[in-house]
């Protein structure tokens, strides 16, 4: 798993370590979702069909389209596509779909950039959701409710989607500690500079002001 | 904060390169590494000659740190606008002359 077939140059263990991980959470029922129905979906998406396989795979044409687009052209996703999914289905739902597209684009980002294979979709675990969904957040001018705080945050609503979203920061980019270091680098490897002109270029792609 | 980085390690940034990679970014093999993000996200050359030039000039280590945090921004910036989380008003004030030189406002839907 995650051998990265195609690429120039070997992958770091930490980053292989974080991806087996996310494919585990993603195998795994989930507050809402059972497990294959977040395999399915993560399948639909990559291939651009979630929304015309929405009744198919068990959600609303609303998270299929959502999930089409977060995963294709992320730049076409806005507030009434969230909010209008969320009315219709619940946010923790939405929240789920949003958090593992999201995880699912980080991880096929990087084997694109090494022009490596993607990894195949893990095969589904069995179980009913777990219902694990925090109470007391709420929207703060934010599409989904949310608890104070920075991105870091924005899956709290889903405790677990909210943690594995963040083990994905520190491999992939830098963690919180090392972010307060403005010399941070790997050695060998790239400086903090040199990641942000990364980092900067990919947002520009993706017309995001963040 | 690619300003700040860039100062701490003493680095000539030209921050307009962000936005057009023809200009010499300053900071050492910026241009191949904003040549990546353009090969991966909009086709703009194979991906085996920027490739070979990172490695070459930065080392195959730097090219999977890109690629990462190349992934990783996919991610971000997927969160940030499906969760909508808004702009700080007064970071829009504090980078105002920024945001304008780069034309970068038209990016803030919140």
């Amino acid at each position: 798993m995650f051998s990265f077939a195609g690429a120039p140059v070997p992958v770091r263990a930490d980053l292989r370590f974080i991806y087996m991980a996310a494919w585990g959470h993603f195998a795994r029922p989930g507050a809402t979702l059972t497990g294959r129905t977040r395999i399915d979906v993560l399948h639909a998406a990559r291939r651009h069909v979630a929304e015309q396989s929405a009744q198919i795979i068990g959600i609303g044409p609303e998270l299929g389209r959502l999930a089409d687009a977060l995963y294709r052209d992320p730049i076409s996703v806005d507030g009434s596509m969230v909010r209008n999914a969320a009315a219709v289905h619940g946010d923790a739902v939405v929240v789920e779909v949003i958090s593992i597209i999201s995880m699912l684009s980080s991880v096929d980002g990087t084997h694109r950039a090494l022009a490596a294979e993607l990894e195949p979709l893990p095969e589904p675990e069995h179980g009913d959701p777990t219902g694990d969904v925090a109470t007391g957040l709420k929207r703060r001018r934010t599409h989904i409710p949310v608890p104070a705080g920075a991105i870091n945050v924005m899956f709290d609503l889903v405790p677990m989607e909210g943690a594995a979203f963040q083990m994905l920061f520190g491999p992939q980019y830098m963690t919180g500690w090392e972010m307060g270091f403005e010399r941070f680098g790997r050695t060998p490897g790239l400086n903090r500079a040199q990641m942000e002109l990364v980092s900067s270029r990919t947002s520009i792609h993706n017309e995001c002001f963040y | 904060m690619l300003r700040a980085s860039s100062i701490a390690f003493d680095y000539s940034l030209d921050i307009d390169a962000v936005v057009n990679p023809l200009v010499p970014t300053g900071v050492p093999g910026g241009n191949l590494l904003l040549r990546l993000v353009d090969a991966v996200l909009a086709d703009t050359e194979p991906l085996a000659d920027v490739h070979a030039a990172i490695i070459d000039e930065l080392g195959p280590e730097a090219l999977v740190d890109a690629a990462s945090v190349l992934g990783n921004f996919e991610m971000m910036n997927r969160v940030a606008e499906a969760s909508g989380i808004p702009i700080p008003a007064q970071s829009i004030d504090r980078d105002r002359v920024l945001i304008d030189q780069l034309d970068i406002g038209r990016f803030i839907k919140y």
